[in-house]
């Protein structure tokens, strides 16, 4: 069996093992994105990208802050294009495992995540530590400018806010 | 004319989840007139901001304002801002 074939294989089936309720779901050679009602389960992300090749795991949780631009903030709903923001991530992670040799979790959250919750969590295993730091870095940069996701930021009183950000607009 | 429902994300939810406009022709940018004339309509022009940096989606592509639309439904994308 040629090693990537066995990475896919291993990779896979620690996926399976774990039971993430995510409604939109693709999965690559080297990784899995996925979207997922409600906020993201931190703990056990790590075993997702796990090989016994690798060296170095790198994680990136984002969690919902307490303010916002001088304003309170008691939580974010997060609005989603299910079929797009899920063909934007896959395109996205296919890029960053071609850039870096690195097996990939990155999972975004629609509906309400509260204040401390985590709204994303993106993980990275590689040999060395440079791969999967880069790789990690990148991806939430990416997923920031590239995934259509939105934010309405709920205030202490439930003043809504919808957030501004980067424009998909290319004419 | 054809009646083409706009649905609605982001910031375009305080309109509800969508609206129709009526186009005398397919493309995208007659459905950005449309909906530019129907957020003064609504009395939304504030929404004009947005829409010009906004993009239309059939199904799971993005269209630029020169591509024309096959069906009767799409979406409007304000700027995104994930994480």
């Amino acid at each position: 069996m040629r090693p990537s074939q066995e990475v896919k294989s291993a990779f896979c089936l620690r996926w399976l093992e774990v039971k993430l309720d995510l409604f939109a779901r693709n999965d690559g050679e080297r990784y899995v994105c996925g979207l997922i009602d409600g906020p993201c389960q931190m703990e056990g992300l790590d075993r997702l990208v796990q090989d016994a090749a690798h060296g170095a795991i790198a994680q990136f949780f984002g969690v919902v802050r307490n303010h916002n631009e001088g304003l309170s903030a008691e939580a974010v709903d997060y609005d989603v294009h299910p079929e797009l923001a899920l063909k934007a991530l896959d395109e996205l992670c296919e890029e960053l495992c071609t850039n870096y040799p690195v097996n990939l979790v990155m999972i975004h959250s629609r509906g309400l995540v509260r204040v401390g919750e985590s709204s994303v969590v993106i993980a990275a295993s590689s040999a060395h530590r440079k791969d999967a730091l880069g790789a990690v870095s990148e991806a939430i940069d990416q997923l920031k400018i590239r995934v259509p996701i939105w934010k309405k930021e709920i205030g202490p009183d439930d003043e809504l806010r919808w957030l501004d950000g980067h424009s998909l607009r290319k004419d | 004319m054809t009646t083409i429902t706009v649905h609605c994300l982001g910031a375009f939810r305080t309109l509800g989840d969508s609206f129709v406009v009526d186009i005398d022709n397919m493309s995208v940018a007659s459905i950005r007139a449309a909906v530019s004339s129907s957020f003064i309509a609504m009395e939304r022009p504030d929404l004009n901001t947005v829409l010009t940096r906004s993009v239309f989606a059939e199904g799971d592509e993005l269209l630029k304002d020169h591509a024309t639309v096959s069906g009767s439904e799409v979406s409007l994308l304000p700027p995104v801002a994930g994480g």
